[in-house]
């Protein structure tokens, strides 16, 4: 690694700059560069990534299925509003999450180990890894049954998967990287596509904005909905990935409002895509949620095909392989953030493979172990993929305290700590998380041990 | 930076060729840390931030917000297990 010692005057003495470093500051010199020159829209392009690819990376393939499961099962009535009101909340968490990580310049693993100690930071690294090798065994399978709607097999979607996170990351530049991945992830609109092909009853979608009352069914259905809708919504590793990325992308406090833009963006191009895979789901609606229970194989997309036409059922399909593709990405890639962050060693993407051999390794060692778990003959891929967001769910609260803590910290933020407004929010959210999910949660074990009946 | 390394091993340090190109790179060196900030170098990411002293009640309350995630979470799992049977 090119370590050389430099000065910027004589006599002060600055710190060696490293690979890392020079890269991102050629990134950094274009942002200097468009603000200099008020090229508005030029910084904006500049520094929007983070909050969009956390957003659209969460529009994976097990919550487009789930909304779409949402849609089949009950209709467009309370689950358009849902959407709507959980993005907002995402948009809350992630802006702390961009915010600590442009003031900072550390990531979320970092700075919980480095500032709560080493068993709160392993914890979170822990849930982390749990829920993102359980939602990454998830996105292979969404990706399964795109393919599958093309008459593709498994070994197919193992072989497609791998290869997309091995060619992200060769460049050995965050950039690139984020580029690349964006492009990809703009493809998310197919669900949109898929929505207006359906030809959904406009009045229908302008009336659930009423909040109708939550669909029948029993207690215990009513948790898991929500719990999984959330879970479809705001998860760990959008807070480890947002928060980590941001400081790679090289953010500082100047560029938060433009970070504020890039989530808000990615929150609203999420749910409008999010609600499009409702819609595309609600054709089914009258054919009692025909292809739901062919979720392990081409099921969905085929209904669809058979309910609104071939058209509708192939871009719903390519919109399944697009979300678990970027999925995999984001999501292996917040794992190896937060593998180098806890071990301590170079975690970026602008070091070279030799630099920051953790962070890659995790990166492609996550991807390789979900990969090889859905090629298990037998295994219960569909019960993981639907359970994943659940779980997520229940591990949320821990993170989302800690993300607090952090954006509470004078220490760290300085004057960017939080506003009075944003921690009321806040805790209102990691309240009704926590709620929804530990009462799925326990309620589920109660009837599986049959302390209560259904 | 790498280029520039291998031009100045071929050149006699003394000679004006490694003078302009040592000049060149501390020039080059000097733009690239001005586009970063000082806290956002790797050199100073890698210094730990200091510990948070936490109070007895704020530590309990995370322990118990620990323990009971990590009690639904298995009830999640052995649910998940039952389902499968």
């Amino acid at each position: 690694m090119a370590t050389p010692e430099v000065t910027a005057s004589p006599g002060l003495a600055l710190p060696p700059l490293t690979e890392e470093d020079t890269v991102r500051s050629w990134d950094r010199s274009r942002v200097h560069r468009a603000r200099r020159h008020s090229k508005r829209w030029y910084l904006l392009w500049l520094l929007v990534g983070p909050g969009i690819l956390a957003m659209l990376g969460e529009n994976d393939g097990p919550s487009m299925i789930a909304y779409a499961s949402d849609g089949a099962q009950y209709g467009l009535g309370f689950f358009v509003p849902f959407i709507a009101v959980l993005f907002a909340m995402a948009f809350v968490c992630q802006e702390m999450c961009m915010r600590i990580g442009a003031v900072t310049h550390r990531g979320y693993g970092e700075l919980v180990l480095q500032r709560f100690g080493r068993l709160w930071g392993w914890f979170g690294a822990g849930d982390l890894t749990l829920t993102n090798l359980v939602t990454l065994v998830g996105e292979f399978v969404s990706i399964r049954v795109g393919l599958a709607y093309f008459h593709l097999g498994s070994g197919v979607a193992v072989a497609l998967g791998l290869a997309l996170v091995l060619f992200t990351l060769s460049g050995g530049r965050y950039w690139r990287w984020e580029r690349i991945v964006l492009g990809m992830a703009l493809f998310n609109g197919l669900f949109l596509l898929a929505a207006i092909l359906v030809k959904p009853h406009v009045g229908a979608i302008v009336s659930s904005f009423d909040f109708t009352p939550f669909p029948g069914g029993s207690f215990n259905t009513l948790l898991l909905l929500l719990a999984s809708t959330i879970g479809a919504t705001v998860t760990p590793w959008m807070i480890f990935f947002q928060q980590s990325a941001s400081a790679d992308k090289g953010m500082t406090p100047d560029d938060v409002k433009h970070g504020r833009y890039d989530t808000a963006i990615g929150a609203v191009l999420a749910a409008i895509f999010g609600i499009g895979a409702l819609i595309a789901g609600a054709a089914l609606l009258t054919h009692n949620g025909a292809g739901i229970q062919g979720f392990a194989g081409a099921g969905f997309p085929r209904a669809l095909a058979h309910v609104a036409g071939g058209a509708a059922g192939t871009v719903f399909a390519l919109g399944l392989i697009e979300a678990g593709a970027v999925a995999i990405l984001t999501i292996s890639a917040s794992t190896a953030y937060a593998a180098g962050e806890c071990v301590g060693v170079s975690h970026s993407f602008n070091s070279s493979p030799r630099d920051a051999l953790v962070f890659y390794a995790a990166n492609v060692g996550v991807a390789l172990l979900a990969a090889a778990v859905i090629l298990i003959p037998g295994a219960p891929l569909l019960s993981i993929a639907l359970n994943a967001n659940v779980l997520a769910t229940v591990l949320l609260p821990v993170s989302l305290v800690f993300m607090v803590m952090l954006a509470n910290d004078k220490g760290l933020m300085g004057s960017w700590v939080n506003r009075r407004s944003t921690n009321v929010i806040g805790i209102t959210v990691i309240a009704f998380v926590g709620l929804c999910g530990a009462a799925y949660g326990i309620d589920s074990f109660l009837l599986a041990v049959h302390l209560i009946g259904s | 930076m790498n280029t520039d390394a291998s031009v100045m091993h071929d050149a006699h340090p003394s000679s004006p060729v490694h003078e302009q190109d040592a000049q060149a790179r501390e020039r080059s060196q000097d733009e690239l840390i001005m586009d970063l900030e000082r806290d956002q170098i790797v050199a100073a990411t890698s210094r730990p931030v200091p510990r948070a002293t936490l109070s007895s009640r704020a530590t309990a309350g995370l322990w118990a917000l620990r323990v009971f995630v990590v009690l639904v979470s298995l009830m999640v799992i052995y649910t998940f297990i039952d389902q499968l049977h």
